[in-house]
Order: structure tokens, then sequence, then C-alpha cells
């Protein structure tokens, strides 16, 4: 799912002090995994806020709300009266929430969050990058590892000459991908795999190509 | 919460859990007295400066 | 034992005449005076057959290899032109494989380059269109198909003599010989290694590397690092990626005095190379000494490599 970090408190308030009326708006589905701009956490984000502009002296009314998505049309109708009438809204959804209202709505509609990484949730608690949304997935090639997510330097015949002890050389707390690769090889009986070289990729499918777009014809209405 | 408090500028010792069952009445008595106590050694949060300080600006 | 050769470059030449090879490396500045480094070059160029010229070494913003390169062959000196994935796309890069060919530059070593974190520019992005593997291919395939990745006929390919770095020492250990493998599969001719400091592994390495063949399809360097102190061996064994100095030899610097704790540390680097050089399989070394350069020619002497052959 797609992770993200609340932005700071202090960032946050610089953005939206101007106004006289904010709504904090949730997303409750992939931000709300992660504990950062669910519905709940908007609620929790609005009532420090409103802290804040007490003690900053500022007028301002701050609401809360939410709803299942925000990367979906339908799921805005039943908090479309809420939006339409408010001043600015405070979005805590991903990047793809925050751009999805604004293109709904002729109105500031303010991050607050920092959308970081596609990941897994590890455990409660700890979330990690696995998808780099690359276009073209390599992972029956390689074990099911990433390498181009995974990797920091996105080596595709790897690992290069710092991995160490099964750590990535830019930190001790980084699993080298690679490391992981092997250890995946070694587990299904694929080592011979190894020597087989990955061709040159094509990052024509992946955000150097452009911005991307799937359509399903059957799908889709004219 | 005690994490997010500080970050609104209040001391995290103004909220804290207790875990009590109704039965448990002196210890529910003790525990009003001692955390009052707290605060009113800890003095008015800076919400209550500042609801005081709008109050007096609207006089 | 004459091998044939591919490109003009002359420390080919020199390796497949079957002599050690030996080649050391200098360091760009941080501005835009070539003077020091064309200093340095001229320090040790009746010592070695080529000098590697490093590219952004860490990460960290410096002239471009390229530029250094180009000078170096104006002054007669035989080039190993060092390139990183880490900052070009494939454009990039095959453009300066050309750039290089247009100066005769007949020698490449490619790799994939230390994380951009390490350097003066965190921030910045990184490249990594190919990795060095992919590069080696991509010299190959210009050079001996004469066509660009893109498919186009390339005017005048490059003859490049191609190369890699190898690390005997990273983990995963199992699988360094199947990479050695795996990069003289993707168009590897020559082979420099991480600096050598425990010769036992290294040892090892090699025997096992002589037993599947692959000195006889590539030529390989072991790399030497003269120690200059007792700090310097422990900040390598504790802060560097991927080295491996063993407790001895902190050991044996660390119990001799500071001020010939240098000179011991040489003494070491000739010591170890004298062993390496009766290695079955091995074709020469690779000298790195950065900012030290003025003690290569003491090493090349020692070693009883001096004076270079004549090709």
């Amino acid at each position: 799912m797609i992770v993200g970090e609340q932005k700071p408190l202090e960032e946050i308030w610089e953005m939206i002090k101007i106004h006289k009326q904010v709504l904090v708006f949730g997303c409750n589905t992939c931000v709300a995994v992660c504990q950062q701009g669910g519905n709940k956490e908007a609620e929790v984000l609005a009532s420090m806020l409103r802290m804040k502009a007490t003690q900053e002296g500022v007028d301002i009314e701050i609401t809360n709300s939410g709803i299942e998505r925000q990367c979906e049309h339908e799921f805005f109708e039943k908090s479309e009266k809420e939006i339409q009438g408010s001043e600015a809204i405070l979005s805590t959804a991903c990047g793809i929430g925050v751009q999805f209202m604004a293109e709904k709505y002729a109105k500031p509609i303010y991050p607050g969050l920092n959308t970081t990484f596609l990941g897994a949730v590890e455990q409660f608690g700890v979330y990690t990058e696995r998808c780099q949304a690359c276009g073209n997935c390599v992972l029956g090639q390689t074990g099911g590892i990433c390498p181009i997510a995974r990797c920091a330097k996105r080596v595709m015949n790897g690992p290069c000459g710092g991995s160490t002890k099964g750590k990535c050389e830019i930190s001790k707390d980084v699993d080298c991908a690679w490391q992981l690769i092997v250890d995946r090889l070694k587990l299904l009986g694929r080592m011979d795999d190894y020597e087989t070289l990955t061709p040159i990729k094509d990052w024509s499918t992946d955000r150097a190509g452009g911005p991307r777009k799937l359509v399903r014809e059957d799908l889709a209405d004219e | 919460m005690k994490n997010l408090l500080p970050k609104v500028g209040i001391n995290p010792e103004r909220i804290e859990m207790f875990n009590l069952s109704a039965a448990m009445g002196p210890r529910w008595a003790e525990i009003c007295t001692e955390f009052t106590e707290k605060i009113r050694v800890l003095g008015p949060s800076p919400i209550w400066f500042a609801l005081k300080a709008r109050k007096e600006k609207a006089a | 034992m004459s091998k044939e050769t591919k490109t003009p470059s002359k420390l080919e030449k020199i390796l497949a005449a079957g002599h050690l090879g030996v080649t050391s490396e200098c360091g760009p500045p941080r501005g835009s005076d070539p003077a020091h480094i064309a200093e340095k070059a001229e320090l040790i160029r009746n010592h070695v057959d080529a000098i590697n010229i490093t590219d952004n070494q860490t990460s960290v913003c410096r002239m471009c290899s390229l530029a250094v390169c180009i000078r170096l062959k104006t002054m007669g000196i035989e080039p190993v032109l060092q390139m990183v994935t880490r900052d070009r796309n494939r454009i990039a890069l095959q453009s300066d494989i050309l750039g290089a060919a247009s100066w005769d530059i007949n020698n490449i070593l490619c790799l994939s380059g230390d994380h951009q974190s390490f350097g003066d520019h965190a921030k910045g992005q990184n490249v990594h269109d190919l990795d060095s593997m992919q590069l080696l291919q991509t010299v190959r395939r210009m050079r001996d198909e004469g066509k660009f990745l893109g498919g186009d006929d390339i005017q005048r390919p490059p003859a490049m003599f191609a190369g890699a770095a190898a690390n005997p020492f990273a983990d995963p250990y199992e699988i360094r010989v199947p990479r050695l493998a795996k990069k003289i599969a993707a168009g590897a001719e020559f082979i420099q290694t991480q600096c050598i400091y425990n010769v036992d592994k290294f040892e090892d390495w090699m025997k096992k590397v002589v037993d599947r063949g692959l000195h006889e399809k590539a030529y390989i360097m072991a790399g030497m690092t003269p120690m200059k102190s007792a700090g310097m061996a422990r900040y390598m064994k504790n802060r560097v990626p991927g080295m491996d100095v063993p407790e001895e030899v902190v050991k044996r610097l660390a119990d001799t005095p500071k001020e010939k704790q240098a000179d011991e540390g040489i003494k070491i680097c000739i010591e170890d190379m004298q062993r390496i050089k009766e290695m079955p399989g091995i074709a020469g070394f690779h000298i790195m000494a950065i900012e030290w350069e003025e003690k290569v020619p003491g090493i090349v002497e020692a070693a009883g490599l001096y004076p270079r052959p004549e090709v």
C-alpha cells in the first residue's frame, strides 16, 4: 500500500494559518494503515491545530472529516456539501488524493502528508518499501525480491562491492537486496540463475517515460 | 498522546492513564488528589493563558 | 605465451605479451586547475603501464575523468578511463565513450559507483540507467558490433579494452567467483581487484578463479594499497564496506613507532606483492596510493617490476 508520513505540525500550520476556516480531511485506506492520514489521524491533527491556533491567538475554525478513499469519485459524494462549504481543505491523503481533490474542487487543497513509498507492513508499526512501479516486473527472475525498489543503486546484476554482512553500504539498517536475492535463490535451489545476465532495462515504462495511464477499453465509458 | 502534546507546546505530564475498577474507591481518591496537586504545581497550561489573552483582547 | 590483442591499448599489449602489468590510480582535483594531477601522473609515468583516473570517487564532485584522461594522452601517458553508472544515463555513457575514443583513449573500467550519500551531494539523484555489468556489455557491443544500444551503427567504433573491478572480500562470499565469471561473460577483459590485506583469503579466491579457468579469459590484476598508519588500517578495517583487514596487519602497524608506520605499511605492501606474484593466474598489479603517489615508483621497484616492458 501507499505509505506516507505526516508533515511536521509547524509546516502544516504555516500552510493553513492564512485561512479563516479549514477542513482537515482524512483518507481511510492506505494512509490509515500506516496510521498517518486516516480519518482518526485527521481528527487528532485537527485537534492539535486548534490548540496551536489558540496559543498563537489566531482566529481560525478547524473542522475534520474523512472518506474511505480520496482517489475515486464516488467516495466523495457523501462529503460533497461539507467540502463545498469549506474555505480550504487540508487533505491527509497521499499525494494522489490531494491532487484528485484539487482537480475536483476550485479551492486550496493542502497536503498534510509527505507521500513516501509503496510498501508492506512488515509488522505492526513498521512499513518498508517494496515496489517502485517500474512498469516491467522482474520478480520472476530474482526470486521474488525487487532490485529496483530495494537496492539503493537499483543494480540489476548485483550485489555491488559495498555489500557488507548482508547490509547495504548506505546504512546498517538497510538490507542488501542482492544478499536477499542470493539467499532466496539458494533457498529455491536456483543458484545457477545467479550467473544469468539481466538484460539492460527498458525504463520507458517507468517514470522516465512520462506520466503513466491505463485504460480498460471494455470498462471505460466514453 | 505523550508524543503529540509537546508538538503543541503542552507538557506531556498533564495527561496520564490510570487503570482502575469500580471497587477501588480509596485508590481513585488517592489518584485524584495526587494528580490534582501535580497539575496545581505545573500551573495553567499554555492553552489557558491563550484563551485568557483572547478574552482580554475581546473585552 | 602471447595472446592476440583487440585494441591499440598499450596495457592490453603488455598483458597479452605475458608480462605482469602494472597500473596505478590518480584522483582528479576538486577544481579546474589541472596542474596537480598532471604532476602526479608525471611522477609515476615510467613505473606503470597505465594510470586509472577515478570518476567522482566516493561521490565527491571532482573534475571529470574524461578531461584528465585526455590531458594524459597529450602528455604521452596511457590512461584508464574509469566510468561509474551512478551519474550518467546510457546516452551520456555511450557519448563519453565515443569522446574518449576520439582522443584514442583505449582503456575503460566499468563501475557502478559509490552511493551519492557518501559524498558532498547527498541530495542529488542517482541515475543507474545501467549497472556495471551492463556497461561492460555496452562497451563490447559498441566495439565488437559497432552499434549503439539503440541499434544504429557507430561511425568508427571505439576500440576500448574493457575492464571491471572485483572484490574478493565482499559479502556474500559464496558468489564472489560466480560474480567474476558473470563480469567476464558480460565482457570484462581485465580485472582490477579491491586492495588486498588478507592475502590468505585472496589466495583462496585466486585458486577458485583458476579452477574455473577465468584467469585465461581475463587478466586478473591484484589491487594493492600501502597503509600509511595504524589509524588508517583501523579505519579501513572498521569503516570501509567490502574491506578485509586482518587484525595482524593492524597490530603490526600499531606495534611500530608512529613515525615508522608509513615505512612499515609500504614494507607490508611489497611483501604481499612478492607473495601474490607467485600465485597462478595473476596477470599484474593495480597500485592505489591516492595522495601518496610519490611512493609508487619505490614500491614498483622493490617488487621487482621495474623497468616496465616496451611494446
